[in-house]
């Protein structure tokens, strides 16, 4: 009997210790904060842009000194940074969790458009607003008030590529090698087909030759480029491909310019490439060498932090991340209503006009895609990206 | 064998001897006991999960568990450890032990009625807790989707690689058939947008024409298997497993430029069908379609094929029609699961359907047990939550995971649950009755 009795208090004590202990972890004081979700393949096929994404939103949260001013209010500011996997389904699962769970006021991200299309339909479903800082599929925002994004659409930048050549060349004759399998390459490359023929006549792209992605032997098709006459190439590709493009061509004897697009501005291209790429130009969001401003000074913050310079997703993802702060700060109150709140920033974020961004000004559309200016970028001697000539709409 | 006392296996036998007393009062729990109970838990959270949680210290209701926000804040952890205690646990713990002979009584009184009756009755609890659990927040109910797809997919692998025992890795191939038939159906009849122009019928009749579209689906997938079983299934040994990849590889292609479904850009706007209570009735039908096939005189046959064709053959097997009817089978329910996938997702790829989504399904299967239904529902349901709960890890889950698959492979070289049947009777029995097998203490 009486053994029973020390057990039974032996019971209720561990229970209070228990509850104790629980209380006393638990006493948190709370703060006014807002939240900012970001949606990022930190993990995946492209954990590069995954860490340009995070350090570029590090960045940023420290150079606001952790805070935003809402109407004479601080607010501290907190970024809850999620991986997608670079996968459809968990960027839309990310996006429900920061949406439902985390309570964010606004979405940065996701980067690529796989995975910001259904993201961006999870945003909207649930009102709440999102900016992709570097989805190129028009679906990410076609009729969708709630999502935004930061870079220019495929459908102008294809034409800037082919009045560049034009103006700079005087070339009539195209060749064009891209990734049959991928969405940016694939319509990218279409876009800039029907400008150029639009420019120069039907058939003067003279060759318009796909691989699949992972090929790694182009020789085939960079022979019939050759053979049927273009004068120079567009390969709008990924920066881990263009290294074999480049060197290919040059092996088979093509002595022309190759010409790219946006998604060449990676640090790792010229590591990559090696002199085979000294010389070529390519349409992009920013330049970082030569760059002045505030551009300028992002570009050195970062390479001092993380020691490389900063590829375009982190300059849009940083543009990203003002846009975000702008539209809150023009909100002028944080009822700490979240739904208001949300509806606010969505709304300020429309009205944004001529917003001075690192990779150039930028007002919105009513789908939320920027009206902005592009920047063709050459390839120098010393293997930096300078910038070469700015081409606006 | 002789075991010296305080060596390693004794110590082992002591703590599951402690284990086994300690469970033995749930042993005469019935599953319908555990559902109510179950139930019980997740009406308790809704009316008062809030609160609690605010009490604990944080934000909000946990969604799995708690599990993301340990890893996220440690510091959390004993309160997430409370929550769940407090709301889970202690009173499924509760609720089960003592409504067992009153559950019991009820799963009795059931099973004098034919088993479809009590089958219904538990699945329609089952349906509330999942119901209730999800309607606390968006997230879980995006999981609760996601998993049960996965199940579906789990299971329609599992009749080729665990109960005919060749390897496929054409089921990416056979989910982007029916994901992008299914989608095409409904956006084609029932939305309007500028790739198919107006909806051609109402949109009101959409909920109901979905089941077509998903069996559609299904057929265009079972058609696809048709292409690879002809050439592959005159072969033997690894060439169906060749013969499937490159099958995954052609849809894939196929998709990627066939530019009326948006090519590699991929297609969107499916309207949104696949709601909880529809994944979960097709969940349902799968499990009851593909446990009743693998249990028929089919699956025996299948069995047979697996462990000896030339035997089998000899038996009177026609080893060639019974191989061929469970991967179109298995093909047609990998396409009803595509079908889903696009409507929860409401936006489908080519590359969504690539060797990343066969890695995710093998690893399920295997992970889960081979030639066993409970087995691919463990491997599907607990590997989904496992990857959702440790997404916080970022890139350490990638190494956790694959070494639970591991750790699986040597210690369990089947699977978790493999080589067993599911037996639904067996399931629904009250459970009162002193089981033969009750010497825990000794086992």
């Amino acid at each position: 009997m009486r053994k029973e009795k020390t057990d039974m208090s032996k019971r209720l004590w561990s229970f209070l210790v228990l509850v104790v202990w629980v209380l006393a972890a638990c006493v948190q004081p709370i703060q006014p904060t807002i939240k900012i979700g970001i949606n990022a393949p930190l993990t995946g096929d492209i954990p590069k842009v995954g860490e340009g994404t995070k350090f570029a939103a590090e960045l940023w949260l420290e150079e606001i000194g952790g805070a935003i001013t809402v109407g004479g209010q601080e607010y501290q500011v907190e970024l809850v940074i999620e991986d997608n996997e670079s996968k459809g389904e968990s960027a839309a699962a990310v996006n429900t969790k920061l949406i439902t769970q985390d309570e964010v006021l606004v979405i940065v991200g996701p980067q690529a458009s796989k995975q910001a299309v259904p993201a961006g339909g999870v945003a909207n479903d649930l009102e709440t607003p999102m900016i992709s800082p570097w989805s190129t599929n028009p679906n990410t925002t076609l009729n969708r008030p709630w999502v935004f994004r930061t870079p220019f659409l495929d459908p102008f930048q294809g034409p800037v590529v082919a009045n560049f050549v034009t103006e700079e060349f005087g070339f009539t004759k195209a060749g064009v090698l891209y990734d049959i399998a991928s969405d940016y390459p694939k319509g990218l490359a279409e876009f800039f087909k029907s400008a150029w023929e639009e420019l120069h006549g039907e058939g003067s792209v003279v060759s318009f030759e796909s691989f699949t992605t992972g090929d790694t032997d182009f020789s085939a098709q960079l022979t019939k480029i050759a053979e049927a006459g273009a004068e120079f190439i567009f390969a709008p590709q990924y920066y881990n491909e263009v290294p074999l493009i480049v060197q290919q061509a040059h092996e088979l004897g093509f002595t022309g310019p190759i010409v790219g697009s946006d998604s060449w501005g990676s640090a790792e291209l010229v590591n990559l490439c090696g002199e085979d790429c000294y010389g070529a130009f390519f349409s992009t969001h920013y330049a970082a060498e030569g760059a002045t401003g505030a551009t300028k000074e992002f570009i050195d913050k970062y390479n001092a932090k993380y020691g490389y310079v900063p590829d375009d997703v982190a300059a849009l993802t940083w543009d990203s991340l003002n846009i975000v702060k702008t539209a809150i700060e023009d909100c002028g109150q944080i009822t700490g209503d979240i739904k208001a709140d949300r509806k606010c920033v969505r709304d300020a974020m429309a009205n944004l006009k001529q917003f001075p961004g690192i990779t150039g000004n930028m007002t919105f559309t009513e789908d939320g895609d920027p009206i902005k200016c592009a920047v063709i970028v050459r390839i120098s001697e010393e293997g930096k990206f300078t910038f070469y000539k700015q081409i606006c709409p | 064998m002789d075991v010296t006392p305080g060596s390693l296996p004794n110590r082992w036998r002591r703590i599951r001897q402690r284990l086994g007393r300690f469970w033995a009062p749930y042993r005469s729990v019935p599953m319908l006991g555990w559902l109510v109970a179950a139930l019980v838990a997740v009406l308790l959270e809704q009316s008062l999960g809030l609160p609690l949680a605010r009490g604990l210290g944080l934000v909000r209701i946990p969604a799995l568990f708690g599990v993301a926000i340990i890893l996220d804040a440690p510091i959390l952890f004993p309160a997430v450890l409370a929550y769940v205690l407090l709301i889970y646990l202690i009173p499924i713990a509760l609720v089960a032990r003592y409504t067992a002979p009153l559950a019991n009584r009820m799963a009795r009184w059931l099973t004098s009625y034919p088993m479809v009756v009590g089958a219904l009755v538990h699945l329609l609890i089952l349906y509330g807790v999942l119901h209730i659990w999800t309607g606390v927040s968006d997230y879980r109910l995006l999981v609760a989707r996601f998993t049960m797809i996965a199940i579906i997919a789990t299971l329609s692998l599992n009749v080729v690689n665990g109960y005919m025992g060749e390897f496929s890795c054409s089921h990416p191939g056979f989910m982007a058939l029916g994901a992008y038939t299914a989608s095409v159906f409904n956006i084609l009849l029932f939305v309007s947008d500028n790739r198919f122009g107006e909806a051609l019928l109402p949109p009101v009749l959409g909920p109901f024409l979905f089941p077509f579209s998903l069996i559609l689906g299904g057929l265009v997938a079972a058609a696809g298997a048709l292409l690879v079983a002809i050439p592959s299934f005159r072969t033997r040994g690894d060439y169906l497993a060749i013969i499937s990849l490159a099958f995954m590889f052609i849809v894939k292609s196929l998709f990627e430029n066939l530019e009326v479904v948006g090519g590699a850009r991929g297609l969107s706007n499916q309207p949104n069908y696949s709601t909880l209570p529809v994944v979960f009735v097709w969940t349902v039908l799968s499990i009851w379609i593909i446990n009743n096939f693998v249990r028929s005189t089919v699956g025996k046959a299948l069995n047979a094929v697996r462990d000896g064709e030339l035997a089998a053959s000899a038996m009177t097997v026609d080893t060639r029609k019974t191989k061929m009817t469970a991967f179109l089978f298995a093909a047609f329910w990998a396409g009803v699961s595509g079908g889903l996938f696009a409507h929860v997702i409401r936006y489908i790829n080519p590359d969504t359907f690539g060797i990343r989504k066969l890695a995710e399904v093998l690893a399920m299967v295997y992970l889960g047990g081979l030639n066993s239904v409970v087995g691919s529902m463990v491997g599907a349901v607990g590997l989904s939550l496992i990857s959702e709960a440790l997404r916080p890890l970022e890139i350490y889950k990638w190494i956790i995971i694959p070494i639970i698959l591991i750790l699986t492979m040597i210690f369990r070289p089947s699977g978790m649950v493999a080589f067993r049947e599911f037996d639904v009777g067996a399931i629904l029995q009250p459970k009162d009755e002193p089981e033969k097998d009750v010497d825990y203490a000794a086992a």
